[in-house]
């Protein structure tokens, strides 16, 4: 099987295998804000102490432009090099909008940066010549109206997987108990999905987000702050439901998405994905369903009755296992489970509810 | 009428107009100006400071004086007489525009706003008081700028009438009623423009979407220098100009493209820029160096703010198909009129999607509303088609020199400054050509 969309896969740091390796050990401590590992911060959040002028400014850009990309059987598409070299340049310059048009205009006016015009050079040659993911080049990824502070360790939240707020949205708008009760966001890595889902429960909501990875918890930290959701998201660090033992069977809903590539899929990822970001967000085991089928059963037993699930899955394979799984396996503890598929019609999510 | 009047005045400075001998002053002495003769016409009255303010006319006596300062005394009267004829045309143009703009009609409309206004019940209805004191302004305003336009006139006509009666010359007061003059030119420049300019989105910002027709690397050459054309365009005029959207071509030029214009009138001006234009060129993608036809569409949409997007469009009427590169960048198609906008390039999938969406229901307001169609039901997707890719304008770089408009016929052979953003005189002729086939529709 061609991974279809390689950049859809789980977040970071979780177990790849099965939990049942995982030695039973509580590994779970509620992270304050003064965590030892301190995240880097995304270049579009720091200060604008560097200058460069117009010219040299352009210069740069028109190397970047035209710098060969090497020979590679699966090389980035040139017009998306071209959108994510704009989209630098927005977060490097302190003011993008005195830029309108990069070469229409010639002058020595010294532009305000957020890093050096050297820095520029060596980030852009990274992201072509070693194939480093954007976001990692400039620290952060637009995701739904958020803007994520994101790191090397930490996967990227893909586009794919906004769709988890929205699903969660709708549930909530039928069934209001939903609101006010705990959620868990498992795998949270940097965060996006708990952040994303803590905004619509609002105030009176409650999101507890899990990850195995010091960085990724270090990194959600800060999103989370970043959006004052300090009082309704709380970062802990553990595998899977192991930080959760105190809410067990509380739960009114749970969501998440796990590591789901079958293992020899790795090496076939994009070189962006494969030879970049955390592998342990990404292995999913030989099936890559080992996450799916440990959340599932955990999810019988930490929802409380009426609980909501989502969980991510690599495609149509997996989504139709799991279905089976929990109407024959599992069965009498889930209802309504269905399978909803992403934005390129391609069979994602599996969604229902605990009996 | 109004349309014919807008270029003519506009495309020329008022100074620049050839000197009118014919109109001869009656009974009047020739006036005398002592300007140095190597002073064109052209400077006296906007470098002022140069003359002393009091010129003293020669006297009916001094004939002899006269003949030696033939050459001087001449263009000292073309310019009273330049003046003058400026006046005269200017006054009758303001007749014009202040019998066409409906004046008595605008006052009745007045009255009975503010009847409405001292009613004891206005304010039970906030959001009609507010709609309705704003209409008041806005008739107010009209009425009030109407009325400047003859004050003005008759200030100027009162400085002619003086200098023809007296028996000395006010370089001063010259100099006020050729700035009057201009300045009224210019307001009436840009009330005409208004009238020109009604449509419901006129005002609004632009998005233009340029997409290259079949016909491989040339087609996409020439979308880029489209392009390029209108992001020149736009930064002429002012206005915040962003490409939005690009999709390069494999080779050369681009697939398409998005530009953005944010600022007043945008889309009324460029609205009439949409359709085919057609390149015919000596193609440098052409191992033959064989002249070649390439079509390129471009699209014009209002830039609408969010709010004024009152468009409910149900969820099951779109598609919204996937596109693999990039994966946050996909068109959106409205099912049952066929209307498509070419995805965005915000950097998160949310962000596109809320984008492309008020694309979406910009241009099927635009379609409705040129369809006179009250819903979107009722837009006819097969006329869409037909009317948004008729070909408009061809731009022919080989054997000769030549852009011409196909539906107003105006034409130039100076392709290099169309292709660095000289539209004025395209988008002027077809503002014209609009508004007299609207008059000739009502008729």
């Amino acid at each position: 099987m061609k991974l279809s969309i390689p950049r859809a896969c789980g977040s970071w740091c979780k177990s790849p295998v099965s939990t049942t390796l995982h030695k039973p050990i509580s590994f779970y401590s509620s992270i304050p804000s003064s965590s030892p590992l301190k995240p880097q911060v995304p270049l579009f959040l720091r200060p604008p102490i560097h200058s460069a002028t117009l010219s040299d400014l352009q210069k740069w850009h028109h190397w970047a432009k035209t710098l060969p990309v090497p020979h590679s059987d699966d090389p980035p598409d040139p017009t998306l090099l071209r959108r994510e070299l704009k989209w630098l340049l927005e977060d490097a310059l302190e003011d993008h909008s005195s830029v309108p048009q990069m070469g229409s205009h010639s002058d020595d006016r010294p532009i305000k940066l957020r890093t050096s015009l050297e820095q520029l050079h060596s980030v852009w040659r990274q992201r072509i010549e070693e194939r480093r993911p954007f976001q990692y080049v400039v620290g952060c990824e637009h995701w739904r109206d958020l803007v994520l502070s994101v790191q090397d360790g930490v996967l990227i939240p893909r586009p794919e997987t906004e769709v988890f707020v929205d699903l969660v949205g709708d549930v909530v708008t039928k069934n209001g108990d939903l609101t006010q009760g705990l959620w868990a966001d498992l795998g949270t890595g940097s965060g996006a999905i708990a952040i994303g889902i803590g905004r619509i429960l609002g105030p009176r909501g409650k999101v507890i987000a899990t990850d195995l990875s010091p960085v990724a918890v270090a990194v959600a930290s800060f999103n989370v702050q970043r959006y004052s959701l300090q009082d309704i998201i709380e970062i802990r660090q553990g595998s899977w439901f192991e930080p959760l033992k105190d809410v067990e069977g509380k739960l009114s809903g749970l969501v998440s998405n796990p590591p789901y590539i079958p293992s020899d899929h790795i090496s076939g990822l994009q070189p962006e994905v494969g030879w970049h970001e955390p592998r342990l967000a990404l292995d999913g085991g030989v099936d890559g369903i080992d996450a799916l089928l440990h959340l599932c059963n955990g999810a019988a037993s930490m929802l409380k009755p009426g609980g909501f699930f989502i969980f991510e899955t690599n495609g149509e394979k997996q989504c139709k296992f799991l279905v089976d799984y929990m109407e024959n396996e599992s069965k009498g503890n889930f209802y309504d489970v269905k399978i909803v598929p992403d934005f390129a019609g391609i069979q994602r999510f599996v969604t229902g509810f605990h009996h | 009428m109004i349309a014919m009047q807008i270029l003519h005045n506009s495309l020329r400075p008022i100074w620049c107009a050839a000197p009118d001998t014919s109109h001869k002053p009656h009974g009047h002495p020739p006036l005398h100006l002592p300007l140095s003769s190597a002073l064109s016409h052209h400077h006296f009255l906007s470098a002022p400071s140069r003359f002393s303010p009091h010129v003293l006319f020669a006297s009916p006596e001094s004939q002899l004086d006269m003949e030696v300062t033939t050459e001087t005394s001449e263009w000292a009267m073309q310019d009273f007489y330049t003046l003058r004829r400026d006046v005269e045309a200017t006054s009758e143009r303001a007749e014009e525009i202040r019998a066409s703009a409906g004046l008595q009609q605008l006052e009745e409309e007045l009255a009975a706003l503010e009847m409405k206004a001292a009613d004891s019940s206005f304010w039970d209805d906030r959001a009609k008081a507010q709609e309705t004191l704003l209409a008041l302004t806005d008739v107010k305003d009209k009425i009030k700028l109407l009325t400047d336009f003859k004050t003005q006139v008759e200030d100027a006509e009162t400085i002619v009438k003086l200098t023809e009666e007296m028996d000395s010359i006010d370089t001063g007061l010259l100099e006020e009623a050729a700035n009057i003059i201009k300045e009224l030119n210019k307001a009436l420049d840009r009330f005409e423009l208004t009238q020109l300019l009604s449509g419901p989105y006129d005002k609004e910002g632009a998005v233009i979407s340029i997409t290259a027709g079949a016909g491989g690397t040339d087609a996409q050459d020439w979308a880029d220098m489209l392009l390029r054309m209108y992001v020149r365009w736009g930064e002429k005029q002012r206005y915040k100009t962003r490409v939005v959207e690009k999709s390069m071509g494999e080779e050369a030029g681009i697939k398409s493209a998005t530009i953005e214009l944010e600022g007043r009138y945008a889309y009324g001006y460029l609205s009439g820029e949409k359709g085919t234009h057609r390149i015919v060129r000596q193609s440098p993608f052409n191992a033959k160096g064989l002249r070649q036809t390439s079509f390129s569409g471009v699209e014009v949409m209002p830039l609408l703010p969010e709010e004024s997007l009152d468009v409910e469009i149900p969820e099951e009427d779109l598609e919204i198909s996937f596109s693999r590169a990039g994966g946050n960048c996909r068109p959106i198609t409205h099912i049952p009129t066929g209307v498509t906008v070419r995805c965005t390039e915000e950097r998160s999938q949310l962000a596109n999607k809320i984008k492309a969406l008020s694309r979406l229901k910009a241009k099927l307001l635009v379609i409705a509303e040129e369809q006179r169609a009250s819903e979107i039901k009722q837009i006819r997707g097969d006329a869409v088609k037909a009317e948004w890719g008729q070909q408009i304008r061809n731009y022919v770089f080989h054997p000769y020199k030549l852009v011409k408009d196909v539906r107003t016929g105006y034409e130039t052979s100076d392709i290099t400054s169309v292709m660095d953003g000289e539209l004025e005189p395209f988008i002027k002729a077809y503002l014209k050509f609009k508004f007299s086939m609207t008059l000739s529709k009502q008729n």
